[in-house]
């Protein structure tokens, strides 16, 4: 499925965040969206799932609306997100959060094959299957959020600064892991800090500054630190 | 002190009964961050519905019946009316409503019933005593001990094994990322209210053997209590919650069972007391991991 | 000063009005507008701590209490004093004293009350507040009720000199309005409501919301204990009565008048003193035109929560939307 942002606003009472937005994130292809910090990227996902005031513009899933939809029902129709921060459940087992992230299959049955298919990607979670979530570490939490995102075999995947705090050998795994879910057929929009490795991921790369679209990027700028110094200032 | 082994087995069945009613109300704390003042109410309904039936000379399985029809209903109109409007509210304003809430029902009761109240003689059999080894021991006391085990039993299932369980859990510690995985935010309200409603209703069914007049005040004091034994125990948590329930019962039990009327007067002091330190100190609770900051409240 | 004015003469007019319509009023509906006076006093009293710090307390009538046990032992002549308290404590057996002595030490008693409880309680906030002065109501009442040392225990005060008239009570009250007045006009009420939702600014600052916090606590003690004076010379008073259903109906008046400010308190005092007062008589069955209305008892509660539960969730601010009272509403 195609998710398209049409001249989106978000609007937190008296301060605009993201001004007049449009992109369109195809299955089989990673859009990145990054940008200095306060420019409005994790306002833009937060607006897709529900969870942040929108002012005007359209947000639509191969044309049916999701604007003004509650987040549960976003993500009921096929829309995943991996919070910043990964907003993992400590206090329940790595098998109780990806149970929860069932909640938003929409086929009945098939679960089982769901969670191997995340070990498979992510072969450490399998490890700690029964542990605690809290015990895991940093790199192993973002696993799990992606992998609680998967399971629910969504259509499109929205992933809020990944790599943050990561070392960069987890990095990788994240980003290679990325690469696969593209290759797998999903409409991934990633939200980054790490400007360079997503433009170089990534199919474009919007950057976006104080919620505007300034430039859009291709994997062969990946290079050109003079380009991506120059966008982000602009 | 005088303590008898009745002493002791009453102890444990107000216990196991106050148990039942934190899980009623820490329940709906985990999902709506609200205390509910007026869950007292849901339960003298209850009780008033079992005094009605035994007025109108109905078979015992009828009147356990409209209890629990009455108590579901009310404690749905509460969500309904009361609860979802004010959902986004501060946990303060939320406490003074319940408190309107419960002043409301409570007059509603006067109006209806008088405060002279009414007799429930439902399961009065149960009042009886059994006599082991030479040892009188009521069979409500055994009875109720047994159901608390049974329905927390029954609870520990519900919230391991299956999804709205995990999910009334999930909401618990953080609803907005529950709901941005998929958790259906009415549907795990509703369920921690229907399940809330139902400990109300066997409540007010135990309570009803021992006390079988009701009166518009039936277990306001008792609420009051156990609000202050989730408030030791936990708020937070399920398990320390009903912990802190428990405790408060056994202890008001065994104190007010053992000690002679003058010394008993001002447990309440005491116990409202202790409730005060523990917030200062451990806001989190006494039976929590983290006893710590104050954020959470 | 065009806007302090009228914001400071407007609950000043309202309780004048009231007062001389008390004084139009027949012997027996007089009663209904003392009370309604003393209500102001007591959630002027309420509002000074709620309505500044933004901080709920459940627990401002054991202050009440305090002052009514403390104006109630003292005011009552030595010869009457076994009849409804034998076991009071020595010193207190022996003394009785004045109107006006009775209740500035009823008012002292609640300012002494309200800072020791205050003193480990106003680091709390929110929910925690709540409880805990939750608790603060519990144990007082538990204490007066058993300790017959310090009062009648779980008798009812009588003896009591009735010195609370129609004109003691207004003036009650406008001193009541003053204080509340004053204080939030000055530096400290100032300080208090600027920086109550932000610690960091606070402390930028150089303000300590604690402090400040525990000056309103303490002001408002004044003025409740001030109200229990006033209270147990008007009427025979219990432990009952300065408990669960006064601390609803108060905290009902300062919700639906308008918890942020004083006009908003003192028009809900008002307001639902006379709806009670209404209700009251309506109980007693009155003529209303050619009709006649007779209401069952106890209805007046449920009429207070059912409007205290919807102007919670439909209008929080009150009736008077939280506001001081302002020219501008006059001329549309």
């Amino acid at each position: 499925m195609t998710l398209t942002l049409d001249a989106l606003h978000v609007r937190y009472g008296a301060v605009d965040a993201v001004r007049g937005l449009s992109l369109e994130v195809k299955p089989g292809e990673i859009v990145g969206l990054i940008g200095p910090n306060g420019a409005g990227k994790s306002s833009t996902l937060h607006a897709i799932m529900g969870a942040a005031p929108v002012a005007g513009g359209r947000i639509t899933l191969d044309g049916r609306p999701l604007r003004g939809r509650r987040s549960e029902d976003v993500a009921r129709a096929g829309v995943a997100l991996v919070p910043e921060g990964r907003r993992i459940f400590a206090e329940l087992t790595v098998e109780e959060n990806l149970r929860l992230g069932l909640a938003a299959r929409r086929k009945a049955g098939g679960a089982e094959e769901a969670f191997e298919r995340a070990f498979t990607l992510f072969p450490v979670i399998r490890d700690f299957r029964r542990r605690q979530a809290g015990g895991l570490s940093g790199g192993q939490q973002q696993q799990l959020a992606i992998a609680r995102a998967l399971v629910a075999e969504p259509d499109v995947l929205l992933l809020d600064e990944p790599s943050l705090g990561l070392a960069p050998r987890i990095v990788d795994v994240v980003f290679d892991a990325l690469a696969a879910i593209r290759a797998s057929g999903l409409a991934v929009l990633l939200v980054e800090q790490r400007a360079q490795r997503t433009v170089a991921l990534a199919d474009r790369s919007h950057v976006l500054s104080n919620g505007e679209l300034r430039l859009t990027l291709g994997p062969e700028d990946a290079g050109d630190t003079e380009k991506l110094v120059g966008a982000y200032f602009a | 002190m005088t303590v008898t082994w009745q002493t002791i087995a009453d102890a444990v069945s107000l216990g196991g009964i106050y148990a039942l009613m934190a899980v009623g109300i820490g329940l709906v704390f985990g999902v709506l961050r609200l205390v509910n003042f007026a869950y007292g109410q849901l339960i003298m309904a209850g009780a008033f519905a079992l005094a009605l039936a035994s007025q109108w000379n109905w078979p015992l399985w009828a009147g356990i019946l409209l209890c629990f029809a009455v108590v579901l209903a009310l404690s749905e109109a509460m969500d309904q009316l009361v609860f979802r409007p004010l959902r986004g509210q501060t946990p303060a304003v939320m406490l003074v409503a319940t408190f309107a809430v419960a002043f409301l029902l409570q007059s509603i009761a006067l109006l209806w019933f008088g405060a002279l109240g009414k007799i429930a003689t439902s399961v009065s059999s149960l009042n009886t005593p059994w006599v082991i080894g030479g040892v009188d021991i009521r069979k409500i006391s055994v009875v109720a001990v047994l159901v608390t085990l049974a329905c927390l039993f029954a609870l520990q299932l519900l919230l391991v094994r299956t999804s709205v369980g995990l999910h009334m859990r999930a909401a618990a510690m953080d609803f907005t990322t529950s709901r941005l995985l998929g958790v259906r935010a009415n549907r795990v309200i509703g369920s921690a209210v229907l399940v809330s409603g139902f400990f109300a209703a066997v409540v007010a069914i135990l309570l009803t053997v021992q006390f079988p007049l009701v009166t518009p005040s039936f277990a306001l004091q008792d609420t009051i209590v156990v609000l202050a034994g989730v408030v030791l125990g936990g708020l937070n948590r399920p398990v320390p919650a009903t912990l802190g329930g428990f405790t408060i019962g056994f202890a008001s039990g065994f104190l007010g069972g053992a000690l002679p009327t003058n010394q008993s007067q001002y447990l309440d002091s005491f116990l409202f007391a202790a409730v005060i330190l523990v917030l200062l100190v451990r806001p989190n609770g006494l039976f929590t991991r983290h006893g710590g900051s104050a954020e959470r409240l | 000063m065009r806007r302090v004015l009228p914001q400071a003469a407007a609950p000043v007019v309202l309780v004048l009005v009231a007062a001389l319509l008390g004084e139009a009023a027949s012997a027996a509906t007089q009663v209904y507008f003392i009370e309604a006076l003393v209500s102001v006093v007591i959630v002027v009293g309420l509002y000074v701590f709620i309505g500044n710090t933004g901080v709920l307390s459940f627990g401002h009538i054991s202050f009440v209490a305090l002052g009514a046990w403390t104006a109630g032992v003292l005011a009552v002549p030595v010869a009457e004093k076994p009849a409804t308290m034998p076991n009071v404590a020595g010193f207190l057996r022996h003394t009785t004293i004045g109107n006006v002595p009775s209740l500035a030490l009823a008012a002292l008693a609640g300012a002494v009350f309200a800072l020791v409880v205050g003193l480990p309680l106003m680091r709390l906030s929110g929910l925690a507040a709540g409880i805990a002065t939750f608790a603060v109501l519990e144990i007082t009442n538990n204490i007066l009720q058993y300790y017959e040392k310090i009062g009648p225990g779980q008798n009812t005060f009588s003896a009591v000199p009735e010195t609370t008239g129609l004109w003691q009570a207004a003036v009650g009250a406008l001193l009541a309005i003053a204080v509340a007045f004053a204080y939030q006009r000055s530096r400290f009420g100032r300080m208090l409501r600027a920086t109550r939702e932000d610690p960091a600014a606070a402390a930028a600052a150089g303000i300590s919301i604690y402090r400040q916090r525990l000056g309103a606590f303490v002001l408002s003690g004044l003025v409740a204990g001030f109200a229990g004076g006033l209270e147990v010379h008007l009427l025979p008073l219990s432990y009952r009565d300065v408990y669960l259903d006064l601390t609803f109906v108060t905290l009902a008046m300062l919700v639906i008048g308008g918890a942020s400010s004083l006009w908003g308190a003192v028009v809900g005092a008002l307001a639902i003193s006379a709806l009670d007062s209404f209700l009251a008589s309506a109980e007693n069955g009155v003529s209303i035109f050619s009709g006649s209305i007779d209401l069952p008892s106890g209805t007046r509660v449920i009429v207070e929560g059912v409007l205290m539960a919807l102007v919670l969730i439909a209008r929080p601010s009150g009736l008077t939307g939280g506001r001081e009272f302002s020219l501008r509403w006059l001329r549309r």
